[in-house]
């Protein structure tokens, strides 16, 4: 669960104080699938890094899991971003020298959690998972957007995460690819119960999630439901209960 | 995170960028290559020059003019106050009783020539005890005589290495060379003793001493008496090691005594035993030593202020890839181990080619330059490697820590 609290985000652009975030509350519950959009200037940008653990709040509290991250040390900040967040950015962000399969390793690398031979399992686990069986040892220049960011999205997985944070992850993608990989991220938040967390500002693609949190001006805009949903993945037992806690939200 | 993957990771990185990799390792790989390729020469010289010492043989000891001190420079002297006739009273075995020979020493180079060919000899006028004193046994022929000495007889023995330069495959014997146009009659040829290099037993020759003094180099010089003939230094053997120092001192009483110097007044000569030599020898190839480590940790700083600097740049360009690898969880520790074990591997394997650079020179120089005998120290070899590295640590860390303070946020928007 994430709990972002009365944050606020002051910097210094040169002389000038910027305000990003201006007191910010809001929850994200286990399993949920929510859009984060605003204008440029809106502060996304900078929630995004604070919902990711890279940066921390000015003022406020934000926990995941009960865990408190304004009180961390870089260290501890790296080891939450490791084992409880895990990201896919617009631009993929894969080591171009490495295969496929070492970049999804290199999560777990980190965690020193595996065995070389399970490392290597997992990660050919998790890009079976996302249709990638087949490329593992392409490196990324060798392989079209789409197959990136579902490389990329593999490399979210493999440590089991939480929450998978996904930074405007279709927006340099065709709109074939987009269905895509708006298709796997559904899958995973219906079958692993993983909670997915879009940052974007198509309205086409936070309509394939459940709730969308408007931010404007450092402020919360507005907090609602998807009702006219992209729902394309349908087992149906699960979505219910995915659609009610949803609901649940004012 | 394991020390085995970081090293798979910056191999793979350096492997990325071969040629630059190269250029960065050439410092430390000229540094490394130099300073054993040098020191096994000169390892190699000092230990010629030891055998040739410890060849000579170990229980002489050497008479030679009082060296001047000039402002704490060591000047030869040019007063030959030594003289055959010093030289000949050493011969009284109740005044000298830990002596096995003696033997005196007039020295200078000439032109040598047979027929067509020629050669610089160093010349050594003497007696007939010097075979004797230095251990020598002729190939060919015999040394001189006594009476040759005393009749300056026109008769020369040569060196093994001059009796090849001359004459070949002839035979030397009662052939006629020239010597400073002087005719003289080979009566003699050394066996070779080993030994390079100038005052070499093999590459000089041997005249008597008088005829040396009357026909070859016309020194007037007459010594203390008045009445002398001068030499160049006497040599004596003593009848042991352990009797060195009392032989000393018994040679120093008779020569004092003979040049009338008393009490507070210094010696005109000054004896040098063939131990002082050697301890002389290996002090200079300890300065030796120190002289190259100099030269290698400039040549190795130098090569390490090049790592830092391409270190900073790489760290500059890798700048996106450190903020994914933070964001996907690498800690500060594990960038700064991850730089760190790049420039360290950088150094070690400019290390070890330079090793390889270093051996096969210091074997190339061995095998054609027959006067350069080499000598590998497998102590050097591992110092320089393990200077290598830590010219690595040290200038890998900056730039390493540099990598891991960067903030992920700037990283990853970094273009």
């Amino acid at each position: 669960m994430i709990r972002v609290e009365d944050v606020t985000k002051t910097y210094w652009m040169g002389d000038v104080e910027v305000q990003a975030l201006a007191g910010l509350s809001f929850t994200v519950e286990d399993g949920e699938m929510v859009a984060i959009m605003g204008p440029s200037g809106s502060g996304k940008s900078t929630l995004m890094n604070i919902l990711g653990v890279l940066d921390q709040p000015s003022t406020g509290s934000y926990q995941i899991d009960d865990e408190e991250v304004a009180d961390m040390g870089e260290a501890q900040m790296a080891e939450i971003r490791n084992r409880k967040i895990g990201f896919v950015f617009q631009s993929f962000n894969l080591l171009p020298r490495l295969s496929a399969l070492a970049n999804v390793e290199l999560p777990m690398l980190y965690s020193g959690m595996f065995s070389r031979a399970e490392r290597e399992e997992r990660a050919a686990a998790a890009l079976a998972s996302v249709g990638l069986g087949d490329r593992v040892h392409h490196k990324p220049k060798e392989l079209s957007g789409g197959q990136q960011q579902r490389v990329a999205i593999a490399r979210s997985l493999v440590n089991d995460p939480s929450i998978i944070l996904a930074d405007e992850p279709t927006g340099a993608l065709d709109s074939h690819s987009t269905k895509e990989i708006l298709a796997i991220f559904q899958q995973l938040n219906v079958e692993q119960g993983i909670t997915i967390i879009f940052v974007t500002h198509e309205q086409d693609v936070a309509d394939h999630c459940r709730r969308i949190v408007r931010i404007r001006d450092g402020r919360l805009e507005s907090d609602l439901p998807v009702l006219n949903q992209h729902w394309k993945y349908q087992p149906l037992p699960l979505v219910e209960n995915n659609q009610e806690k949803s609901l649940v939200r004012p | 995170m394991n020390i085995f993957e970081s090293f798979k990771i910056a191999l793979t990185s350096l492997a990325s960028n071969k040629l630059r990799s190269l250029l960065t390792m050439l410092g430390i790989i000229i540094g490394v290559g130099a300073v054993i390729a040098l020191q096994s020469i000169g390892e190699g010289v000092v230990a010629t020059s030891l055998k040739r010492l410890q060849a000579q043989g170990t229980n002489l000891i050497t008479i030679s003019p009082a060296a001047q001190n000039a402002g704490g420079i060591i000047l030869q002297s040019s007063n030959n106050n030594l003289t055959l006739e010093d030289s000949q009273a050493m011969d009284d075995t109740s005044r000298i009783t830990k002596a096995l020979g003696e033997a005196p020493e007039y020295q200078s180079g000439g032109q040598l020539v047979y027929n067509s060919k020629n050669t610089f000899g160093q010349a050594v006028g003497t007696t007939e005890k010097y075979p004797d004193v230095h251990d020598l046994t002729l190939a060919s022929g015999d040394w001189f005589t006594d009476v040759d000495v005393t009749q300056s007889k026109q008769v020369v023995v040569v060196g093994a290495q001059v009796a090849k330069d001359l004459f070949d495959q002839d035979d030397p014997i009662n052939k006629v060379v020239r010597l400073n146009r002087v005719n003289f009659t080979v009566v003699g040829v050394l066996n070779a003793r080993g030994g390079t290099g100038f005052g070499s037993i093999d590459s000089q020759i041997y005249v008597p001493v008088t005829t040396a003094q009357k026909r070859l180099f016309g020194q007037r010089q007459q010594g203390v008496t008045g009445t002398g003939k001068p030499v160049s230094r006497i040599v004596l053997k003593a009848n042991n090691a352990d009797e060195v120092d009392k032989l000393i001192s018994e040679v120093t009483d008779l020569l004092r005594e003979r040049h009338k110097i008393s009490g507070g007044q210094q010696d005109d000569f000054q004896v040098v035993n063939q131990q002082d030599l050697l301890q002389t020898a290996r002090d200079q190839a300890a300065t030796y030593t120190i002289f190259l480590l100099v030269i290698a940790s400039i040549s190795l700083f130098v090569g390490g202020i090049g790592i830092m600097n391409i270190m900073l740049v790489t760290v500059t360009e890798r700048t996106r890839e450190i903020g994914i690898r933070k964001a996907i969880g690498a800690k500060p520790g594990d960038i700064l181990i991850q730089f760190m074990i790049e420039s360290i591997s950088i150094c070690l394997l400019g290390g070890l080619i330079g090793v390889v650079l270093g051996v096969v020179s210091s074997l190339i120089v061995n095998a054609t330059v027959p006067t350069l005998p080499t000598v590998l120290n497998p102590s050097t070899i591992v110092i320089a490697v393990g200077f290598a590295v830590a010219v690595g640590l040290f200038f890998g860390i900056y730039p390493a820590r540099r990598a891991s303070r960067l903030n992920p946020i700037d990283a990853l928007r970094y273009d």
